[in-house]
């Protein structure tokens, strides 16, 4: 398993190299341990984890639960400090830190008061390096991508087991119970997931609620696994009985618009397109308004060792894709034919298009 | 991250319970003559704004404004479209979208004529949102954290006991069924079993008997496994452990056994508390050295000057 990134390392000795930083820290709390396990894949128990690149190679890490000392030093078979308070062991590990230069990623996530702690041993307030290690990110290693592709195996399964359970009576967060149950009986570290049920009414997803499912109701989701670090996401719709005519003549733009992005999408191609495409697919049908942010969020993002990475797909948004990203394209959106609906594959970009990590078959689902 | 039940049941958190806890910031606002009272939050740093409105957010940071003798105001990332929602489970009547809190921050500070903003732990604000808030727009007071959550109310207590009970009779019941041949079964069921029950998050750890309590990663569930449940019910934490040999200790440690507190009434979900005396509900985590395995035995209590009480 993979726990010390070797090609990440080289990557980000190249950039420190490059930058002319000394020292290269990745802070992760619990909320964005992603920017400690793009070098350390450790799925840490305390609230904050950093860990320290020198531009010798030398790997150091401070973690501020007992039970991280372990696992941490095994990925790193470097010096790990075990302090309760962060502050103490960013002094501890940065004690021969004065004059250099240091970067951080994730650094807009740290407190500020760590920032300080940081700056008060280098002698110089720390550089954000957390744009520069995204770029890095972005562009997936092969051993990566293996993951990922669990992670989208996990996801399909995850999706049968959803429909399978799906049923009328019973409430959102009991079906998210049963599909969070099986997702973590099968290998999940962890899963992102948003759900909404009912009709014209629903506008977004969100957390499920005590809501009971009716007939009729288009159930939503997007289910977003995660193995050894790595997410995959698929969004899918689901009606309880048979599909109205309205919900049909909703999922098949949303079809269009996803299999246009998936159509484009290439190394080359701008991520604006991406998203254009897919409204384009809804200006068709007269439904150009709901391709806005009143109605909607993304066209799709990036995925990785966190669910939501940048770039996300957004007319406004200009990057250019390159092979071996992954990319969710999803265009959902309220349209007023059936409530919110959602749709969308993971999509690895190859040498002259993409292909779909997700093998869930593209139709409206009935329960 | 937080996919379960997000509710408020206003029979266990009574209105009256939040207006209380309002009231006692706009007296700071007014002894500290404050225009504006400001706490920060994000998905796993929620304890003090569930604290104070109700608000626990799935995902995106956040701003809870609380004016001098008004009610409280949420600069919220998240989109328009789940305010709907928000107002349901939470004390807040104004919600305004704000993809930069500090900017909807200074915005309103222009337009009441707000100068002497007071922030909750100031330092804690992550460094983007600090470089911004010190910017010089308006005076800021750094307003500790324990001016603003005193000792846990009975409330409080009350509610994190059921999130306690909750944890203790799913992971006592799985174990002593032992349905589950390896840790991600095993991690499975009490996740399924908990959501079902109506935790809005869960994080399950399990130890070989060899290492530390980590996430499961495919080991046989053997007679030295260990398994700690962390479950957040309605904004509020527990922390279990239990093992499958059955071996419990004194709560706290006795000689030779390995003492780990942590607070779960701070402002992220668990970390390590020093202080055994300062009135909190604690996770108290015991690591019992037997036959050359490491058993871990756990759960959560409320402590006093007086002591431990488990919940």
């Amino acid at each position: 398993m993979l726990k010390l990134n070797p090609v990440r390392k080289k990557e980000f000795l190249d950039l420190m190299a490059q930058r002319g930083w000394d020292l290269l820290l990745f802070y992760g709390d619990t909320w964005r341990k992603d920017h400690f396990r793009c070098l350390v894949s450790v799925c840490f128990s305390g609230p904050q984890a950093v860990a320290v690149l020198t531009k010798e190679g030398e790997v150091r890490a401070v973690v501020t639960h007992p039970w991280d000392v372990e696992p941490v030093k095994a990925a790193t078979s470097g010096a790990v400090t075990y302090a309760p308070r962060l502050v103490d062991g960013l002094k501890t590990v940065l004690h021969d830190a004065a004059k250099s230069v240091v970067a951080i990623n994730g650094l807009e996530q740290m407190e500020a008061r760590f920032v300080r702690t940081v700056k008060e041993a280098s002698g110089t307030a720390p550089a954000t390096a957390t744009t520069d290690v995204e770029e890095i990110r972005r562009v997936k290693t092969q051993e990566e991508l293996e993951w990922i592709k669990k992670a989208a195996q996990l996801a399909d399964r995850g999706y049968e087991q959803f429909v399978r359970v799906a049923r009328a009576g019973m409430t959102e967060f009991e079906l998210v119970a049963e599909v969070e149950g099986y997702v973590k009986a099968h290998g999940a570290e962890d899963n992102f997931m948003l759900v909404a049920s009912g009709g014209i009414e629903v506008t977004a997803m969100k957390p499920p609620t005590a809501r009971k499912l009716q007939v009729g109701d288009s159930v939503i989701t997007e289910l977003t696994p995660q193995i050894n670090g790595y997410y995959a996401q698929i969004c899918r719709t689901l009606i309880i009985g048979p599909p109205s005519g309205k919900q049909l003549e909703s999922y098949a733009i949303f079809a269009e618009a996803q299999q246009a992005a998936q159509d484009l999408l290439r190394p080359g191609v701008d991520i604006s397109d991406v998203a254009r495409v897919q409204n384009d697919v809804f200006r068709k049908h007269g439904y150009g308004e709901y391709t806005g942010a009143q109605y909607t969020r993304v066209r799709g993002h990036n995925l990785g060792l966190y669910p939501d990475e940048l770039p996300h797909v957004l007319e406004s948004v200009h990057y250019t894709c390159k092979k071996d990203m992954v990319i969710i394209c999803h265009p959902n959106t309220y349209l007023p034919l059936s409530g919110y609906m959602v749709f969308g594959d993971t999509l690895l970009v190859t040498d002259t298009g993409c292909v779909s990590l997700s093998q869930t078959e593209k139709r409206l689902f009935q329960a | 991250m937080k996919r379960g039940l997000v509710s408020w049941d206003k029979s266990e958190l009574p209105p009256e319970e939040l207006a209380a806890r309002l009231a006692a910031v706009h007296a700071i606002a007014r002894n500290k003559n404050l225009d504006v009272f400001v706490l920060y939050s994000d998905v796993w740093r929620s304890n003090d704004a569930r604290y104070l409105s109700n608000y626990m957010p799935y995902w995106n940071r956040a701003f809870i404004v609380v004016p001098r003798d008004e009610k409280p105001i949420l600069l919220c990332a998240l989109s328009p479209r789940v305010y709907p929602w928000i107002k349901t489970v939470t004390v807040h009547e104004t919600i305004i979208a704000s993809p930069s809190p500090p900017a909807t921050l200074f915005k309103l500070c222009a337009e009441r004529g707000w100068k002497r903003v007071g922030v909750c732990d100031l330092e804690g604000l992550p460094a983007d949102l600090h470089a911004e808030l010190t910017s010089g727009k308006v005076e800021l007071v750094d307003i500790p954290r324990n001016e603003i959550r005193p000792a846990p109310s009975e409330v409080e207590v009350q509610m994190h006991a059921r999130a306690a009970r909750m944890a203790r009779e799913v992971l006592e019941k799985e174990l002593s069924n032992m349905g589950a041949q390896t840790d991600h079964e095993l991690t499975g069921r009490l996740e399924r079993l908990l959501r079902r029950a109506g935790a809005e998050d869960v994080v399950v750890l399990v130890s070989d008997g060899q290492g530390p309590p980590i996430p499961a990663y495919g080991a046989a569930v053997r007679p030295h496994t260990s398994v700690v449940v962390a479950i957040e019910h309605n904004g509020h934490w527990a922390k279990v452990t239990r093992n499958v040999a059955g071996v419990t200790s004194r709560l706290p440690a006795r000689d030779g056994v390995t003492e780990l507190r942590e607070i779960l009434s701070g402002p992220y979900s668990w970390e390590y508390m020093d202080d055994a005396t300062t009135p909190a509900v604690v996770s108290l985590q015991l690591e019992i050295r037997s036959q050359n395995q490491h058993l871990y035995y756990g759960d959560t209590c409320l402590q006093g000057k007086e002591g431990l009480r488990v919940l």
